[in-house]
């Protein structure tokens, strides 16, 4: 296995030469080509990609902070979009009686931020109902008991949801009432800007959280070392509910910002789960910052394939792919720490 | 914590053959064939119900063999069950071939599938191979929704049905026939040799390997045989019911499956088939007679995984151990 350390120690032509680098530059060679015929593929990309980004990036930080792979975090965009849509339609009702220009265009951003708070309450919730009680039992075959509970997880939420909110497609048409902005030669929705921005200034502020405060390196530390973490005094019942809460935020903020493409819906939250488990299995599982990578790899991959093989197959060939990358690189593209069971 | 290691310990002996044991197994079993003879059972839904059970308990025990011995969870059982079903079907309707022999026909392609995923996936740790698994299964979903010269997709195949007769009497005799042979052939391999590999692997990766077991080879021959057993309980789905659509492969089938071998306990092959048939008629009683609650029986599923998984990992199995193990006790 190339450890970071012996990584280094490689030359830079042979570094470049790697199955990983191969991939990226590969990646970005065909957006760049292609979005010169074909530019919207490039904006499609780039749109999805930034939440398929922000999805993996807390599935990721899940499984590199708990050591759980979370069947469930679909649910959490489920919840997402289920807020969104109960804050924003009122206001929107409101406003087509009485419009206030100021209130339009933060009423959307409001949605979008309680689906945030809202999705972080729920995965506290979860956290401390489920996970705290059996981690007090017992932690033997921890990763396989956690897979099999977040499955019984998404079995109910989405099955509660039905029984609550029912089956009927709740969406909305746009978030914003203006005109499509032309970009490449594109007409481009606003939304689409507006929730590629969202997904950047997320990704960054998520991004300076985990390196530069205090507590994103509480939570570093655990990924890296449970017990030694906890001998400097770390509280990992605190690390614990802000991994799950913040995981389960940045998935409910992608689902509220994509309600208008994924009207919400008791099972809406599928999809999204299998691509931010694509995305983290072709990262390598808990390496959150590949795994933002790995986002805008798979939308490009979905998207590219949507548009010249057809609709449907955006699951089959991505999936495909990975498998074939899997064959070279089981550790995932960028190399983290997916041990065979060779070496425990 | 020492109690849970004897516990762990104790569920993964295979049941050792007691003849005290026996005339309850035979008792079950006459249960089981006399029952469709039985006033409430003799019903024609009803013996849906019941035929319903069987096939999900069929499939339990052949999902908990990776499961409860190797520790590796197939994600994806249901699409290799899907897989055995179209083959037959497939094979039945294009090529004219009795759906009796496409069943096994089936059983062979879905172990050739799980042999190659198996052969891929599980040299790596069981989560990784727990999600390959699930990727070749959406993989597999995705291809029959979309080759749709093939398999028309959506809209479905219309598969021969195994018997010309629309009793169903018949069709409980054949998944009862069919679950009792999944069983007595898995509870062969695990009192076998290689069983014991299974279950050394299952407990201890390091040590079996220290014995010199070679865990991805013995892993590889475990997951190709449930896969063979999948598909084969597929080919009787199809031929049953009549109608399949790429629906048979969704995850949300597989969880199904996964519950109730978990419910029933981990690593005894029989927890999950007991299990399935009260708990069969108890979800499609809520589904017929809550109809206004849509659902339900499904968060009712989802809630015991969690609190069986959580509080008594040992399942239905361990109750009944634990009950026999008092029994025997007052015996003496």
């Amino acid at each position: 296995m190339t450890t970071a350390k012996n990584l280094r120690s490689v030359p830079l032509a042979r570094r470049l030469l790697s199955a990983t680098w191969i991939t990226v530059g590969l990646a970005v060679v065909v957006t760049l080509l292609v979005s010169l015929r074909y530019p919207i593929i490039l904006v499609n990309s780039l749109v999805t990609g930034g939440m398929w980004a922000l999805m993996a990036a807390g599935l990721a930080l899940v499984f590199g902070v708990m050591n759980i792979p979370n069947f469930a975090h679909g649910e959490f965009f489920m919840v997402g979009t289920l807020v969104a849509y109960y804050v924003f339609t009122p206001i929107h009702k409101m406003l087509l009686k009485n419009p206030s220009p100021l209130l339009s265009v933060v009423a959307p951003f409001a949605g979008i931020l309680l689906a945030g708070v809202v999705g972080a309450v729920v995965g506290l919730t979860i956290e401390f109902l489920l996970f705290r009680q059996l981690r007090r039992r017992s932690k033997e075959q921890w990763v396989m008991n956690t897979f099999l509970l977040t499955a019984g997880l998404s079995v109910i939420l989405i099955n509660g949801t039905q029984l609550i909110w029912g089956t009927e497609f709740k969406g909305i048409p746009r978030y914003w009432e203006v005109r499509p902005l032309v970009l490449l030669g594109v007409s481009l929705s606003v939304d689409r800007v507006v929730v590629f921005g969202i997904a950047l200034v997320t990704i960054l502020a998520f991004w300076l959280f985990m390196r530069r405060s205090s507590l994103g390196r509480a939570m570093r530390a655990v990924a890296q070392d449970e017990v030694g973490a906890q001998l400097m005094g770390i509280d990992l019942n605190l690390v614990h509910m802000l991994t799950l809460g913040l995981s389960s935020a940045l998935a409910a903020l992608s689902g509220a910002s994509l309600l208008f493409m994924f009207p919400s819906y008791p099972t809406v939250g599928l999809k999204p789960l299998y691509v931010a488990w694509y995305v983290v299995i072709l990262a390598g599982l808990g390496n959150v910052e590949g795994a933002i990578a790995g986002g805008f790899i798979v939308a490009l991959l979905q998207t590219l394939t949507s548009y010249f093989i057809g609709v449907g197959w955006e699951d089959v060939v991505p999936t495909a792919l990975i498998i074939l990358i899997l064959l070279f690189k089981p550790s995932g593209l960028f190399g983290s720490e997916v041990k065979g069971i060779w070496e425990q | 914590m020492n109690r849970n290691e004897l516990v762990g310990v104790e569920a993964a002996r295979p049941a050792r053959f007691r003849w005290g044991e026996w005339p309850v197994r035979v008792g079950l079993l006459a249960l089981l064939v006399a029952l469709p003879f039985i006033p409430p059972f003799n019903r024609e839904d009803m013996l849906r119900w019941l035929i319903g059970a069987a096939l999900i308990a069929a499939q339990a025990i052949a999902f908990d063999f990776t499961a409860g011995y190797i520790n590796v969870v197939n994600f994806g059982f249901a699409a290799f069950v899907g897989l055995g079903g179209y083959t037959s079907t497939l094979l039945a309707v294009r090529l004219g071939l009795s759906p009796w022999l496409g069943m096994f026909a089936g059983a062979a392609v879905a172990a050739l599938v799980g042999f190659f995923t198996g052969a891929l996936t599980l040299r790596l740790r069981g989560i990784f191979a727990a999600v390959m698994a699930w990727f070749v299964g959406l993989a597999l979903l995705g291809l029959t929704r979309n080759l749709t010269d093939l398999t028309r997709g959506a809209l479905g195949l219309n598969a021969p049905t195994l018997l010309a007769t629309a009793d169903n009497r018949p069709y409980y005799f054949i998944i009862v026939a069919m679950m009792v042979l999944t069983y007595l052939a898995l509870w062969r391999v695990i009192r076998s040799h290689i069983g014991l590999a299974f279950r050394a692997i299952g407990q201890n990766l390091d040590a079996a390997r220290a014995s010199g077991v070679d865990p991805t080879r013995y892993r590889v021959i475990n997951f190709t045989l449930s896969c063979a057993f999948a598909g084969w309980l597929g080919g009787f789905y199809a031929h049953y019911y009549g109608i399949l659509t790429p629906d048979v492969m969704a995850t949300s089938h597989t969880v199904e499956v996964l519950a109730v071998a978990y419910i029933g306990g981990r690593g005894s092959l029989w927890g999950g088939a007991l299990v399935a048939f009260p708990f069969i008629f108890f979800v499609e009683w809520m589904r017929t007679n809550l109809v206004e609650l849509p659902g339900l029986h499904l968060v009712i599923y989802g809630l015991l995984l969690i609190l069986v998984m959580v509080y008594y990992p040992g399942g239905l199995a361990e109750l009944i151990r634990w009950a026999g193990r008092r029994l025997r006790r007052l015996e003496r």
